[in-house]
């Protein structure tokens, strides 16, 4: 190799940009090589190394947070680092720490290798750091694709379980149908783009930039407004907004519980990272198409996720359904993010707060889940405050949250979501909004009764089932986890300054 | 050498476009409407080679190469999605012994 070469190589920065999603991929291979060498007593610690290498690479990144690389393109264009870019690594190195804590609750109940998952919990970690930063649609799909075909095989890890066999397959189908659906509208806008010739380099309909500029200048291209309205399809899948929210409660359900929180954590907030960036970049032309779209989304959204949510007692159907509605409170944040610049902060605040709130009541249930997960009902909650009260405390608390009540950081983020809103002056959706909230308090506090006060059922002759066992008490690292999150979430819910100054631009 | 082939006169494209078109519908409609999980994931193949076929189409008459550069890709993609997808389809045919999805109705309630 040639010096030049090398001096090239040190000379740019490319690479070290990079860092944490190279050391993230090394990490994934290094737990299978670790597999391999060490003896298999000592196999209960690789665990522990997939957590290590995450809190190691979201230091380092948290640390280098003020080295703000402002809009530089990387790889030719393949990559650009920017504000929200970092926000989503933060965002998605602590969800994935979260994750890998929640697997060493649940996997050991189950007949499974554990190595596997995760090496795919950091593949899949990386890849969605990556998708977040993407600035081509080839870089874009192929990283969307890593994600997808990573969580096809988390999905169905129970693989002795026909539930989760079922899940993966039902995920497997509709996921790659709606990445069918994405990589046709990535086709039309590549074809309506054509070849751009600026300053004797050539551009495609593949850089963002070059889209943007197209858009900008052929206002109703009827192949290129097409092309960017399915490739919204593809993204409004990932989140789960209204017309493709099919595939939510039984891939919920049947997925592993940390496989679960992943999915309604990550992949969601993967799915409005990359909507963000769409309609701030490539789309941002299209507003007039958009607006509307996105607004009947939202507003079908938060309706069918919150009606459909009501009559469901399988807790991780609840959680998928009432995440729907979720995800259409923050669609109405990305439509008021058009007028209201500050709204792009408030999205991932909402985000962040849902993190928090999440993961503290997946840990609760994956406490409460016996050896079989995905049937866990409301009824399997009560007298958990009586027998594991820390438990029960913790689920009031992240369940409150999801509810949005004052005092909690929920409401914060429902609050600046719907600031945002008004500001952008959505009258109609901020009702639809505020109507789902109310219908939300019903079936969360539903699940707060179910914990929290006794419920006297008449004694059945003969058929009781027999009784459940009492729910595993967390060790030391649980206490400290979900401790940790339910003060963050009360902490968030008193002083919003850590976060939001951190978010939101002034 | 085919003479009708050779024969044949160069197509335009909107040509390409309309069997790419076509394909992607028939994979779309195919993956709603069959109940054989194996036939569905045939669907699934389709709907990424009608892209595939517009991708080159495209690529040819704009004089552009990065369409046929992203073909490799999506290939790959669509083998890696074939080996998981029939690793779960195997899986679980072992457990319930069907393919069917109606059959495949466990997670409702």
């Amino acid at each position: 190799m040639s010096t030049e070469l090398l001096k090239a190589v040190a000379a740019s920065n490319e690479w070290w940009a990079l860092g944490p999603e190279i050391i993230l991929a090394c990490a994934a291979l290094g737990l299978l090589v670790l597999e391999l060498v060490t003896p298999k007593a000592q196999h209960r610690f690789i665990p522990h190394a997939a957590g290590m290498a995450l809190a190691v690479v979201l230091a380092g990144v948290a640390l280098n947070f003020g080295k703000i690389w402002d809009g530089e393109e990387l790889f030719g264009g393949l990559i650009r680092l920017s504000m929200p870019g970092q926000v989503a690594r933060v965002f998605f190195l602590l969800s994935s720490l979260l994750v890998c804590f929640l697997a060493t609750v649940c996997l050991p109940r189950a007949r499974v290798p554990r190595v596997e998952f995760y090496h795919l919990l950091l593949v899949v970690t990386a890849a969605l750091m990556l998708l977040a930063q993407s600035n081509h649609f080839v870089m874009f799909f192929v990283a969307l694709e890593t994600v997808t075909i990573g969580f096809y095989i988390l999905v169905s890890y129970y693989r002795e379980r026909a539930s989760s066999l079922e899940a993966g397959l039902k995920y497997l189908v509709l996921g790659a149908l709606s990445s069918a659906i994405l990589l046709f509208g990535i086709v039309l806008l590549y074809g309506a783009v054509g070849r751009v010739e600026a300053g004797g380099v050539v551009h495609t309909g593949f850089e963002f930039g070059t889209v943007l500029t197209f858009l900008r200048e052929n206002p109703g291209n009827f192949l290129a407004t097409a092309g960017a309205l399915l490739v919204i399809g593809g993204v409004a899948f990932k989140i789960g907004a209204f017309p493709f929210q099919i595939w939510v409660p039984d891939v919920y359900q049947g997925a592993p519980t940390p496989v679960t929180a992943f999915l309604a954590v990550s992949s969601k907030a993967a799915g409005f990272a990359v909507l963000l960036l769409l309609v701030h970049g490539a789309f941002a032309p299209l507003a007039g198409v958009l607006v509307p779209v996105l607004s009947l989304l939202a507003a079908a959204t938060i309706i069918f996720g919150n009606l459909s949510a009501l009559t469901q007692r399988n807790t991780k159907r609840l959680m998928g359904l009432s995440g729907v509605a979720h995800a259409g409170y923050l669609l109405i944040g990305v439509v008021a993010s058009f007028t209201v610049p500050w709204a792009a902060g408030a999205v991932w605040f909402y985000l962040f707060t849902y993190l928090l709130a999440s993961m503290a009541v997946f840990g609760v249930m994956a406490y409460v889940a016996g050896p079989d997960d995905s049937g866990e009902e409301l009824d399997h909650y009560a007298r958990l405050a009586r027998e594991r009260p820390f438990l029960g405390a913790v689920l009031a608390v992240g369940v409150g949250s999801l509810a949005g009540i004052p005092p909690l950081a929920g409401f914060m983020g429902k609050l600046l979501l719907f600031v945002a809103a008004f500001h952008a002056q959505l009258y109609g959706l901020l009702a639809v909004a505020v109507v789902g909230v109310v219908i939300s308090i019903f079936y969360y506090f539903g699940w707060i009764k179910a914990a929290w006060f006794e419920i006297w059922t008449p004694p059945a002759a003969g058929t009781d089932s027999p009784a459940r066992p009492l729910p595993a008490g967390p060790k030391w690292v649980g206490v400290a986890a979900l401790a940790l999150l339910t003060f963050a979430t009360v902490l968030l819910g008193f002083f919003q300054a850590p976060l939001s100054g951190w978010l939101l631009p002034r | 050498m085919i003479p009708l082939l050779a024969a044949a006169p160069a197509y335009g494209l909107p040509s390409y476009l309309f069997v790419s078109a076509l394909l992607f519908a028939i994979g779309f409609f195919g993956v709603l409407l069959r109940k054989n999980t194996l036939v569905i994931y045939m669907c699934l193949e389709l709907m990424l080679l009608a892209s595939t076929l517009a991708l080159v189409a495209f690529s040819k008459f704009n004089g552009t190469l990065d369409g046929n550069v992203f073909v490799f890709f999506i290939l790959t993609i669509a083998a890696a999605e074939v080996a998981v997808g029939l690793a779960i389809i195997v899986a679980l045919f072992r457990k319930r012994h069907t393919i069917q999805v109606e059959e495949l109705n466990q997670l409702k309630h």
